[in-house]
């Protein structure tokens, strides 16, 4: 363990090997995030957001450099130590909501619980989170299918922060809501950021950029501010 | 245990009943079929025996027939003798052993009159003592009297023979026609491999019998009824070390039923073996229909493995999510399965067989478990390798297929 902060990519470079030749999605990455910040990746199609975000979300590691979070090289761990760093570190919102379509709501919020102690939750704390995102025990029985998408974002993040994880990752998370509930949902982003959570957000969207204490933009791979 | 992965993989089963149903019946039939298959050989195997198991504890020792002594010697006992010498029983018994029983049997053909019918039949002579031996007198009692004989099942039904009936022994031509008295009818022996077969003959006293055809102590046959039937070959090679001591001409000749038996036996079973592989074949089409099933299950799904993958969800636990189906399929199949063997496999042997005996018999009912644990080991192989490519799934790929 090095004393960095919470995120370091150290030149980070990330090549994908094509057919048609090589592309570079992530051109010599430099960057720190500091616990509790809020930071905004914005760009245009194409300029290497989602790559970072699947750096970030520790589904990928980097082709050269480091990436550091919470002072450990991700690429140097074993792929069973990354999928557990997934479980609790990190929690995940994404555009598409991405719940388990086979669970209810409730279950959906208890899986990553499930995953960790490896027993179904007793603590009652998949409860208090559906809670805490509006929905009380009968909403909870519904299946994803049977929510609206603001409801299934609730639900998402009730599930993204049900392990506590320091970091929140979120993937367009207003993309395919509209705009009330959006802001509602970045409201409930604001609320845990406040509460200590460090807050990653890739848009498109400049209204929801402002939101964040930092804003990086990514064009072509490299940081162009 | 309230396992999350074995709900998921319930519901997905749920989900998609009609095609995990369909996939379930091919292993019904090849459960049904290796186990009924199974039974019926068993069965048939099992009925075979015993037809052919009177007499399968019995060595066989005759005289070599073929040889009558060497020409041109002066007639000793042994080569001029068509038989076993009271010698040579005296050796076979040391050879034999305390645990096994001896029965020295006497035996020719001869003509006979019952009422007025004319007939002609097989004539055993033995020792009144040694018939309970080998034989079961269904009716009536033992030879006592010198003039009793019993008659065996076939003669008696064939001739309406009762109890207390009299045979007259010979030809009409011949001056003295002894007759005998029935006493007893012996059950129907079948098939019997000791060469003794008394369904159609007349069982005499040998006092009877050397009186009127004489060769005392010239025997037919020597019976030797061994304790334990795995003992054969080791009183085989025991009578023949110590009687046919000169290997280039040997004097007696030993044989037992379980040679032939095991013959009949082991063709049976290689019969069985190939009805048991017509019902394998089934079961592997069965397995390629689950492992499409699986395959599919598989394939619609690769957005929810991007998810459970990409929040934390160990790659082992996304193979046991998907082997829990295979299972579920395999346990639902095997377990019609199995209750189906059970029907059909008794309606296949009742009707093919005819009898129904043998089916509760462990070597012929464990087909039913052993099918099912067939049929469930093909769903998990089956299973094994669309499990494998769930949890080696690529996150990222997996998240972005729609």
């Amino acid at each position: 363990m090095i004393d960095t902060p919470l995120i370091r990519f150290a030149d980070v470079s990330k090549v994908y090997h094509l057919e048609s030749g090589d592309f570079t999605s992530l051109d010599h990455i430099s960057l720190d995030i500091q616990d509790n910040e809020f930071v905004a990746i914005m760009g245009p199609s194409g300029s290497g957001k989602s790559t970072m975000m699947n750096q970030l979300g520790i589904l990928d590691v980097p082709t050269s450099g480091e990436l550091y979070i919470s002072g450990r090289d991700m690429a140097k761990i074993t792929a069973l130590e990354r999928t557990h760093m997934r479980r609790d570190t990190i929690g995940y919102i994404f555009q598409n909501f991405y719940l388990i379509p086979l669970l209810s709501a409730y279950e959906n919020v208890e899986y990553p619980l499930i995953l960790k102690y490896k027993k179904r939750d007793e603590s009652g704390k998949a409860t208090a989170m559906l809670k805490a995102v509006g929905f009380d025990e009968a909403m909870g029985a519904h299946r994803p299918t049977q929510l609206s998408g603001g409801q299934q974002q609730r639900v998402a993040i009730a599930r993204a922060l049900v392990n506590d994880p320091k970091i929140l990752l979120c993937d367009e998370p207003t993309g395919n809501l509209d705009r009330k509930t959006g802001f509602q949902i970045m409201d409930i982003l604001c609320g845990l950021h406040s509460e200590g959570k460090t807050v990653i957000i890739v848009t498109h969207d400049p209204k929801i950029a402002e939101y964040a204490d930092r804003i990086i933009t990514l064009e072509d791979g490299r940081i162009a501010a | 245990m309230k396992d999350i992965f074995f709900d998921l993989s319930v519901r997905s089963v749920r989900l998609n009943l009609m095609r995990s149903i369909l996939a379930s019946i091919g292993i019904v039939i090849g459960v049904v079929a290796i186990s009924s298959m199974g039974m019926l050989g068993t069965n048939m195997q099992l009925q075979v025996k015993d037809q052919l198991s009177a007499g399968a504890d019995t060595i066989v020792i005759t005289a070599d027939a073929v040889r009558m002594g060497p020409t041109g010697s002066s007639s000793s006992s042994a080569s001029t003798a068509t038989g076993i010498t009271k010698t040579q029983l005296n050796k076979i018994k040391l050879a034999a052993g305390l645990t096994s029983k001896l029965v020295p049997v006497y035996s020719t053909n001869t003509q006979f009159t019952l009422a007025s019918t004319p007939g002609r039949s097989t004539v055993y002579g033995l020792n009144p003592d040694d018939i309970t031996k080998f034989l079961t007198i269904s009716n009536g009692t033992n030879i006592e009297g010198i003039n009793d004989a019993l008659v065996g099942a076939t003669f008696a039904t064939n001739f309406d023979l009762k109890i207390g009936n009299r045979i007259r022994i010979g030809q009409d031509t011949d001056t003295s026609r002894p007759v005998l008295r029935i006493v007893g009818i012996l059950a129907a022996r079948g098939m019997s491999s000791d060469n003794v077969n008394t369904d159609n003959a007349i069982i005499v006293s040998d006092d009877w019998y050397t009186n009127q055809y004489g060769g005392k102590d010239i025997y037919r046959q020597v019976n030797v009824i061994v304790k334990d039937i795995n003992t054969i070959p080791d009183v085989k090679t025991a009578i023949d070390t110590k009687l046919n001591t000169d290997k280039k001409t040997p004097v007696v000749r030993i044989s037992d039923a379980s040679s032939r038996l095991s013959g009949i036996t082991s063709s049976l079973s290689s019969i069985t073996t190939f009805i048991l592989a017509i019902g394998g074949i089934s079961l592997l089409v069965a397995a390629t229909s689950i492992f499409n099933v699986m395959m599919m299950s598989v394939n619609e799904r690769i957005q929810e493995i991007g998810i459970l993958l990409s929040i934390g969800t160990e790659k082992g636990e996304v193979r046991r999510m998907f082997l829990y189906e295979a299972v579920i399929l395999g346990i639902l199949g095997a377990g019609v399965g199995g209750i189906s063997s059970l029907i059909i496999g008794y309606s296949v042997v009742s009707y093919m067989i005819g009898t129904t005996k043998y089916f509760f018999l462990p070597e012929s009912i464990m087909y039913i478990p052993m099918g099912m644990a067939i049929g469930l080991m093909v769903c998990i192989l089956s299973g094994l390798y669309p499990a494998w490519k769930a949890s080696n799934m690529d996150p990222i790929d997996a998240l972005r297929s729609e």
